[in-house]
């Protein structure tokens, strides 16, 4: 009786309301898009400006002075440059393969700490509280944690790893061991972000199916695939959505860790964004990175909600 | 049928006008946000005879951290006693990141955003050109008679320059050193190295002996700092990073390969860690004052910071000694040091503009600049402090800063952080490694010239 | 399986348990490191090797937070921005969580997929144009000027997660309330608010965390000593060319604190919508 599974006949039916069907209906949309409105007046008061500005100077060859912006001319070349440009390339597969990375690994581990949390009987708060300090650090904070970690001449890493015979890499001044390290700090960080969000679903979850289960008999891992990943299947498609978003926009730990070196092997797309738009101070090629990265994340979401078949629209509609 | 849809069209079409106002709001503004306003600062007004200044008013001073904290916070000091000097002036200090990349952005956010304050700033020596370019900053030189250019040492106005006109008033100066461990040369029998192959050798030397941990220590990483170290190299070297336009660069010159490919073989050879290509100032300054390595490159600062306690340094006063870098074997000597520091500028949109000229003036007069020397340890930018025997003798760096050659970075073009970048970006790749020196220098050639031909390729 | 007995040293050494074990290892020893350096003297903290305890121990890196810097201050202005700016966060959201999620409206899907395109921009451009904006306004160095913009771009994830969770509450149990007459504010108040408490918290400790740690908005519109946060505070400490790893360290551990706290305070409402038995059927 759960509105989460996917199949057709589970679909669940309108209420049963007093009254005329229609007015009833028409009633309560107007009460939703009442609710609705407050929160997107404030979004929309705050962030259509910014947004319709930067993607207008996207579009623009904007020259940065003090006495403001001035746009002069629509054009594409902000965009041409982009494409021709080996460095948006390179930081576009970079953040493409550092987000694939992390957010499957820490949907794996996240899952597994949430299924672990769940059965918890003793201890849970304590563990949830434990498990939320990494993710609530200041990303820059973070970073220069594990950049101390990682320092080649007095950091931990480096005593651990020649402890350990493996030598004394320069972990943050070699290409892959600096994305390695990287992604372990952001994997430390962010993991219990998708393991909360997992564990509130597990927790909202029926447990009358699993009694079905029981009694006919499901082993453990039977009941976990078949019964439970499905159920979570919305909630997990949530997680990953919102964590490639994230991913996405990789800023701190490279500008604070590497500077996105070595040379430009740790350089994502926001430390680009950034580059260019205030380092440079060049506002339309900036705008036109970030514009691109949006459009890519949104292509990205829209896919994993394919991809996760989580019906988004056809639900109580 | 029509009864259903009207009022989810009504509230569609309501919807769709609600959407349709804010758009046309947006482009409203942002219209009203590109028509230029007043413009400030004309090129080729000249300067006056005497400084506007005010001595009432209240400005804001933005300053990322100098050093000290609380009462002692050098920034709060100064300040104080400017206060006491003009009573009815009222500085409030803004604190800026201490990032400098950061320091930049929020500047430029909040001038071309229009705001009036902060109304002066403490801004790095290498802004100049591209706060000029962008008017991010007014032109001092139309404000200040010619005559005040004359108390700072030589180089420094001129690196405040862009088009002819001065932008910032230098507060502060800084260079780079040679800093070594007296005990462990004097235990060896070694002397303090003249040229750059002595040292590596030395430092090998020394490494060997397993009396210290690491040889030579300096800045590396993909940052600024690397384009400091690189340019005390190049000159080294004979070479120059561009031509006096500014509109080609010459970086693949005999002397750009010679440098990197020392740079490079101070790893291989074992005189510096591979680590450092990792290394910024503080993590060079930790290393060394640690008690880690026999030989350091950094600035003024690394004398004091080394042999004190709470900046993390453990040595004593008898064991850091301090020398101008070394140079080539067969070149002039001394080697060069690339000038760093950081100038004062004036907002343009600052509406108390006689109270800064005040401020400024101030800042640059020996009261302030004694306090910035004896009391703190920056070298002064005024020649007159520089060359008094007080502020030379309080402390040991500011005897060799008369013997010291400068050389600067290639800041006098408003593409300077593209061109920087290009240059840090691929000496850091070839210390790592990934290329060759002469591939590396090479493929700094090709991006800096694309920096220097294009006025908005944002580094792309 | 979830509930069987177990029996004899099963009862303690079992899968569940040495998986916590390990996930708390995997917190525990970087954090470790970020505690023990916050307590060492700064000399000690570029020793090579480093040196596993703080030894000696010193609390000279919280004293100088506090006292060499404002700390004091930035927590001040970070509590307040933070939990208004979640307040409004959970008080709006739910109110479009509940009606994206289970009122009839026409181009819900639409406005779902709007919201994700807002939270999808980089902050990095929103910046300079979001500053005119503040600037026009007036609210620079203000508490509005950052709860206003935080309140805007969390409610998109907010709103999403509350609506996700509020699609698994079975429709029966709203039925009922509507039946007897309830007004719809009052059965999501009454009835399906409980319910939703995992969400909820999900939604609150999120949007927390992300005002507590925000930097680049409140670098640029609060600049003021008086209006700045825990963030901005703590990229002010040191000086020009030095990082003083044991402060910044020993700030943040003060800075984390108060999450901790929060969560276990609120843990309570995620274990009590399973134990409540309204879910069940």
């Amino acid at each position: 009786m759960t509105a989460l599974s996917s199949t057709p006949e589970q679909m669940v039916a309108e209420p049963k309301l007093v009254g005329r069907p229609d007015v009833n209906r028409q009633r309560l949309a107007r009460m939703g898009w009442a609710f609705t409105a407050p929160a997107l007046l404030v979004i929309a008061a705050v962030t259509i400006f910014p947004i319709v500005y930067s993607v207008v100077m996207s579009f623009n060859n904007v020259t940065v002075t003090g006495n403001g912006f001035s746009l002069d001319g629509f054009t594409f070349s902000n965009y041409n440059l982009l494409i021709h440009a080996s460095l948006w390339r390179d930081a576009l597969y970079f953040t493409l393969y550092y987000t694939l990375i992390t957010v499957v690994v820490e949907l794996i581990i996240g899952t597994c700490i949430a299924l672990v949390l769940e059965r918890l009987a003793a201890g849970r708060g304590w563990m949830m509280a434990l498990l939320l300090i990494p993710w609530s650090m200041i990303t820059v904070i973070n970073a220069e944690l594990w950049a101390y970690i990682y320092n080649g001449t007095y950091g931990v890493a480096d005593y651990i790893l020649n402890g350990l015979g493996l030598g004394s890499p320069v972990i943050l001044g070699t290409p892959t061991p600096a994305i390695i390290g990287l992604m372990i700090a952001d994997i430390w960080k962010t993991t219990p972000f998708v393991a909360i969000i997992v564990l509130a679903g597990l927790v909202m979850l029926p447990s009358d199916v699993y009694e079905a289960a029981e009694m006919d008999g499901a082993s453990g891992w039977y009941t976990f695939w078949h019964v439970t990943l499905p159920l979570l299947r919305p909630t997990i498609a949530l997680a990953v959505m919102f964590r490639v978003l994230q991913a996405f926009g990789l800023f701190d730990l490279p500008y604070v860790m590497t500077g996105g070196g070595p040379g430009t092997a740790t350089q994502s797309l926001a430390i680009l964004a950034y580059n260019a738009l205030f380092k440079n101070l060049s506002f339309g090629p900036g705008a036109a990175v970030a514009t691109s990265t949006a459009l890519l994340v949104l292509l990205g979401c829209l896919a994993t909600l394919r991809v996760f078949r989580a019906q988004v629209g056809q639900e109580g509609s | 049928m029509s009864r259903r849809s009207a009022p989810g069209k009504g509230l569609q079409r309501r919807g769709g006008l609600a959407l349709a106002a804010v758009a046309g709001a947006a482009v409203l503004a942002v219209s009203a946000c590109s028509s230029s306003g007043s413009s400030s600062g004309g090129g080729s007004a000249s300067a006056p005879a005497t400084a506007a200044t005010a001595t009432s008013g209240s400005i804001v001073w933005s300053a990322s951290p100098l050093t000290g904290t609380g009462a002692n916070d050098a920034r709060t000091v100064l300040i104080n006693a400017f206060e006491k000097q003009y009573p009815n002036i009222k500085v409030t200090l803004v604190s800026a990141p201490t990032d400098t990349d950061t320091n930049r952005a929020t500047l430029a956010t909040e001038i071309s955003g229009g705001s009036s304050t902060p109304d002066v700033f403490m801004g790095d020596v290498i802004w100049p050109a591209q706060f000029g370019a962008h008017q991010l900053a007014l032109p001092l030189s139309t404000v200040l008679p010619a005559s005040y250019w004359s108390r700072f040492a030589p180089g420094l106005v001129q690196g405040a320059t862009y088009k002819g006109q001065v932008y910032g008033s230098p507060l502060f100066e800084d260079q780079g050193f040679l800093y070594y461990r007296k005990d462990l040369l004097a235990a060896a029998g070694l002397s303090v190295p003249t040229t750059w192959e002595q040292l590596e050798s030395d430092a090998v030397t020394l490494v060997h002996s397993g009396k210290v941990k690491y040889g030579f220590v300096w800045q590396g990483d993909s940052y600024e700092g690397l384009t400091c170290n690189y340019m005390e190299y190049l000159t080294d070297a004979g070479g120059s990073p561009t031509n006096s336009a500014y509109t080609s660069a010459t970086l693949n010159s005999a002397a750009s390969i010679k440098a990197i490919t020392f740079m490079r073989s101070l790893i291989t050879s074992g005189a510096s860690p591979a680590a450092v290509t990792t290394f910024q100032e503080a993590q060079a300054m930790n290393t060394f004052g640690g008690g880690n390595a026999a030989f350091l490159r950094n600035w003024d600062y690394a004398y004091s910071a080394a042999t004190t306690a709470s900046s993390g340094g453990k040595l004593t006063a008898s064991q850091v000694g301090v020398a101008p870098l070394p140079t080539f074997a067969g070149e002039s000597q001394p080697g060069y040091s690339n000038i760093g520091g950081w100038n004062m500028y004036i907002n343009p949109h600052s509406k108390n503009v006689g109270v800064d000229l005040t401020f400024i003036q101030w800042l640059s007069s020996p009261a302030a600049q004694d306090i910035l020397s004896e009391r703190y340890g920056f070298i002064s930018t005024v020649t007159s402090v520089r060359n008094s025997a007080a502020v030379k003798a309080s402390n040991p760096v500011f005897a060799v800063v008369p013997t010291t050659r400068l050389t600067p970075r290639p800041a006098g073009t408003a593409q300077y952080p593209a061109l920087s970048t290009a240059i840090y970006q691929n000496v850091n790749g070839a210390l790592a490694g990934s290329t060759s020196p002469s591939a590396a220098a090479a493929a700094m050639q090709s991006a800096a010239s694309t920096a220097l031909s294009s006025t908005s390729s944002g580094g792309l | 399986m979830r509930n069987r007995k177990r029996t004899g040293w099963h009862r303690y050494v079992n899968g569940v348990s040495i998986s916590t074990l390990v996930t708390a290892l995997f917190i525990i020893v970087p954090l470790y490191w970020l505690i023990a350096t916050s307590f060492k003297n700064p000399n000690s903290i570029g020793s090579s090797p480093p040196s596993l305890g703080p030894t000696p121990f010193s609390g000279g890196n919280y004293s100088n937070a506090f006292v060499g810097y404002d700390f004091g201050i930035y927590f001040r202005n970070s509590v307040i921005v933070t939990i208004c700016a979640t307040a409004l966060v959970l008080a709006l959201g739910t109110l479009a969580g509940y009606a994206l999620g289970r009122l009839p409206m026409r181009g819900k899907f639409t406005t779902m997929v709007i919201l994700l395109m807002i939270s999808v921009f980089p902050a990095v451009a929103v910046l300079a144009p979001l500053y005119l904006l503040m600037r026009n306004l007036g609210w620079l160095n203000s508490y509005q000027a950052l709860i206003l913009p935080y309140t805007a771009f969390n409610l998109p994830f907010a709103i999403w997660i509350l609506r996700n969770y509020f699609l698994g509450i079975p429709k029966e149990m709203e039925e009922t309330g509507r039946i007897d007459g309830a007004s719809p504010l009052r059965t999501i108040w009454s009835i399906v608010l409980p319910q939703a408490l995992p969400g909820l918290f999900t939604a609150g400790i999120f949007c927390f965390t992300a005002c507590w740690t925000e930097f680049l908005m409140a670098l640029t519109f609060n600049s003021s000593n008086n209006f700045r946060t825990i963030p901005v505070g703590i990229a002010e400490f040191g000086g020009n060319f030095q990082v003083p790893y044991g402060t910044i360290f020993a700030a943040s551990v003060v800075a984390v604190v108060p999450i901790g706290i929060l969560v276990f305070i609120f843990r309570k409402f995620v274990i009590s919508g399973l134990t409540s038995g309204a879910v069940k059927g």
